[in-house]
């Protein structure tokens, strides 16, 4: 007979346990992830979204330019709705569903965990964007052309993972609060003040710019509209490389801020129920 | 009768100041009806810059009314549906009062708070304009801006009645938000639509309401070509049904309770 194995492998693995997650977590613990309103976030949101900011640019007295100008910054932040408002609610739903203590003692790796959860929102960003930028060509006139399509999926791909990472930091930060909706939607909405999705970020005071600059949709912004507009590699792969950057530091910060949260809650036993 | 009178409007006044106790132990209501709306009336003014000083007047007013719809479509659609969640809609029915009178307290606090929002825009707006925009005539603009308010409340009335019926009011709350702003031209005339759209948007009180609110406010306006009279009528007209409607709702949603009892499963 074979010796047992003294230390039996109890840990899932990683890559289980992120698939898992990324299986299970829209059905469960994500915000806005119901068929009706995962379709709803792709093909309506978006138009009527851009279409608002379209018409009140026009009555403004705006150009065609001004109003292209609108209608890409709005194709691009409303994947906030996916990425953001989506994720931030995980870690609340688990509270609210009383899953929060059982999933603080299990062994999960807490990486694959958080970034399994982001994996369905990362898609769904990922198809709201592609989706409204044929809006925006299609029905705004806004020139694409076939040229800047990689440089444009790259931008758009590395958007939809920075505001995802962005939404678990939110998540995480979520785990010490009462309710994430507050935070999901304030984040949901300053982004169109803050980010240029509307006006250039140049016009704000500059304490505020400064406040816009700390965004992942900034960035993300600012790539998608260098890749439309034609934008030589060196000053794309700037852009890309402060937008790796923002995702390597969400996924840290949003590690440490589980890693900080979760010790409080096991030795306090306080914070685990909504 | 007149007892009765007085019952009803004891529940509508409980219910009223339930609402209010809610809203502040819950304050996420805060968002529609009053976070939101200021960044709106600021993303606005800061479009409008340089288009002149009534662009301000569109601005304040585009927000302030995005708050009350906010409020309507969030907060109206939460009169019943917290009723259905709580597991209260079957007791509540079956309470002497009319259901309508408890939804009612609940409405106007929606009305309410969304004013108080609208209010916070006018200042935050004005604040970063650095004095007050310039206004024909105050007073009526006042009078017809709570006539505007009560449109809106006939709307959350309907809606409160209709998501009754439906699993779907999250989806039309969250989903549809932007469609209601464009469709009844809050920060811009409805006339910039395509025409066709013109009769689903005159459908909605508050498309008529706020054409006149603009026709009033804002010199060399260019609403519907009918102008202000017309559009005045219309709002009163659109209203009225509104509320006759939603009294007929709800009386149907009350015998289908007595007769069935199975709205309370959410």
């Amino acid at each position: 007979m074979a010796p047992l194995d003294p230390v039996p492998t109890l840990r899932p693995s990683f890559w289980r346990n992120l698939w898992a997650n990324a299986v299970f977590s829209p059905r469960t613990s994500l915000g806005f992830m119901r068929l009706d309103f995962v379709l709803g976030t792709i093909f309506i949101i978006p138009f009527t979204q851009m279409l608002f900011f379209a018409f009140t640019v026009q009555l403004g007295g705006g150009s065609a330019a001004a109003i292209q100008f609108v209608v890409v910054g709005n194709a691009v932040a409303t994947v906030t709705y996916s990425s953001v408002f989506s994720v931030c609610q995980t870690t609340d739903s688990e509270k609210n569903q009383g899953t929060m203590e059982h999933l603080l003692v299990s062994p999960a790796n807490r990486l694959a965990l958080y970034l399994g959860r982001g994996l369905i929102p990362i898609g769904v960003s990922l198809a709201t964007v592609t989706v409204a930028l044929t809006y925006a060509a299609v029905v705004f006139h806004v020139p694409i052309a076939a040229a800047d399509d990689p440089a444009l999926a790259v931008s758009i791909v590395l958007t939809a993972f920075a505001m995802v990472g962005f939404g678990l930091v939110l998540g995480g930060v979520a785990l010490y609060l009462r309710t994430s909706i507050i935070l999901g939607n304030i984040f949901l909405f300053i982004g169109l003040l803050f980010s240029g999705a509307n006006f250039p970020l140049t016009d704000l005071p500059a304490p505020l710019q400064a406040v816009g600059y700390g965004l992942p949709l900034t960035w993300g912004l600012a790539a998608i509209r260098a890749a439309l507009s034609g934008a030589s590699l060196g000053s794309l792969l700037r852009l890309w490389g402060i937008l790796g950057f923002a995702i390597a530091i969400s996924l840290l910060l949003a590690m440490a801020l589980w890693d900080y949260f979760e010790r409080r809650a096991l030795s306090t036993g306080s914070i685990a129920r909504f | 009768m007149i007892e009765l009178s007085v019952s009803r409007a004891r529940s509508t006044l409980a219910s009223l100041r339930l609402a209010v106790l809610m809203f502040l132990a819950d304050p996420q209501w805060l968002i529609p009806s009053m976070i939101a709306p200021v960044i709106f009336g600021l993303v606005a003014f800061e479009i409008f810059r340089g288009s002149g000083p009534y662009f301000v007047v569109y601005a304040i007013l585009g927000a302030g009314m995005m708050s009350m719809w906010g409020q309507t479509l969030y907060g109206s659609g939460w009169a019943t549906g917290q009723d259905r969640e709580f597991g209260t809609l079957e007791p509540t029915l079956q309470a002497p009062t009319p259901y309508l009178y408890v939804v009612l307290g609940r409405v106007i606090w929606n009305v309410l708070s969304g004013l108080i929002g609208g209010l916070i825009v006018y200042l935050v707006v004005i604040l970063a304009y650095g004095r007050p925009p310039p206004l024909v005539d105050p007073w009526a603009f006042a009078g017809l801006f709570v006539f505007v308010v009560l449109t809106l409340a006939a709307v959350g009335v309907v809606f409160a009645a209709f998501y009754v019926y439906t699993r779907y009011a999250g989806f039309i709350q969250n989903v549809g938000e932007f469609a209601f702003y464009v469709g009844t031209g809050c920060m811009f005339p409805v006339v910039l639509l395509p025409f066709w759209t013109s009769p689903f948007s005159l459908f909605f009180p508050p498309t008529w309401a706020l054409d006149a609110l603009r026709y009033l406010a804002i010199p060399g306006y260019a609403g519907f070509s009918w102008g202000f009279g017309i559009d005045l009528l219309g709002a009163v007209g659109t209203t009225a049904v509104y509320l006759a409607v939603a009294g007929s709702v709800f009386q149907q949603v009350q015998r289908h309770v007595l007769e069935s009892g199975d709205l309370q499963e959410y």
